[in-house]
């Protein structure tokens, strides 16, 4: 019974810390990003398992952790609104060539960043050929270019 | 799927988004407020100023227990007694009530009692005494959770302690 407790507290805990730490927290902009993720990963191992090393234990932390999953994925199909509030809603950073510097703010990305997208994903040279850059759900910047 | 300015298909709702950002501050504020409350101790494992260390009873009546208020459950903790023996009897019982021994793990006790025995209320520990105040010092896992009262006592005295163990 505690495995599966403290499945469910895990993941609700993660999802909720993740949620109001930003989209781009956990992005991997940068190396250190990286090593943030693996540490994390390291400490909630053992919050996850405890002292028992068991496969029963791993099995059903497995299937707890995938249950809870498919569970979320549902309600999130069948209530659209849950699934905004939870994933968050993609954020339109450059609209029409135009950079909205307080949406920038409040999402912890600069110009740099986005450039860095648009020469990633595009191979653009300049933000003036940049028409909406687009602060996806996943903390990806995703770049339209304007038509030459 | 709703379009903006009539040729990006995007589902943009800034209106949820904004609530967010607001509700992510206060979210970092709580961070803080969690990390300084570690820091002081309030989530066991020392803190600064062991402002979490507390004593119970006294000395002078013959029995002081220094313990930590909030503990954490599975994490090695220490409580110490400060015994002080009555009367010239070499042999002082020191007696635990039953959430003691069902509700910690007593990894080891130092010094070692010479006999320890369980009856209906509890555990007693019976310590051999070269009649001079002394100190027992027990190394505990704790099992439970929540608020766990314990009652220490001697033949004179009894003192009541009331950790709070997270989980």
């Amino acid at each position: 019974m505690e495995t599966v407790i403290r499945g469910l507290i895990l993941y609700v805990f993660l999802m909720i810390i993740f949620r109001i730490s930003g989209k781009r927290t956990l992005y991997e902009a940068t190396v250190f990003d990286f090593v943030l993720l693996l540490i994390i990963a390291e400490t909630a191992e053992q919050a996850l398992g405890g002292e028992d090393k068991s496969i029963t234990n791993s099995f059903l932390l497995i299937v707890t952790l995938l249950l809870t999953d498919i569970s979320l994925s549902l309600l999130k199909q069948k209530f659209k609104y849950f699934g905004k509030v939870l994933d968050g809603v993609p954020v339109i950073l450059l609209d029409d060539g135009k950079l909205l510097h307080d949406r920038l703010k409040k999402v912890r990305v600069d110009e740099a960043d986005i450039m860095e997208s648009a020469r990633d994903l595009q191979g653009l040279q300049r933000l003036d050929q940049i028409k909406y850059a687009i602060l996806e759900k996943d903390g990806r910047i995703t770049i339209i270019p304007k038509e030459q | 799927m709703k379009k903006h300015k009539g040729e990006l298909e995007i589902d943009e709702d800034i209106k949820l988004e904004s609530a967010n950002w607001k509700v992510q501050r206060v979210a970092w504020v709580l961070m803080v407020l969690v990390v300084i409350a570690a820091l002081l101790g309030f989530t066991g494992n020392g803190g600064i100023g062991n402002l979490q260390r507390l004593k119970a009873g006294s000395s002078a009546d013959g029995l002081e227990i220094e313990y930590e208020r909030f503990l954490r459950r599975g994490a090695p903790a220490e409580i110490k007694v400060n015994l002080v023996p009555s009367g010239g009897d070499s042999l002082m019982d020191l007696r635990l009530n039953k959430d003691f021994y069902e509700k910690f793990h007593v990894e080891r006790i130092l010094p070692e009692p010479s006999e320890q025995f369980t009856h209906e209320q509890g555990i007693t520990y019976r310590f051999a005494s070269a009649n001079q105040p002394f100190l027992v010092i027990f190394y505990v896992k704790p099992d439970g959770m929540g608020s766990l009262p314990l009652q220490f006592s001697t033949s004179e005295k009894a003192v009541r302690i009331t950790p709070f163990i997270y989980p």
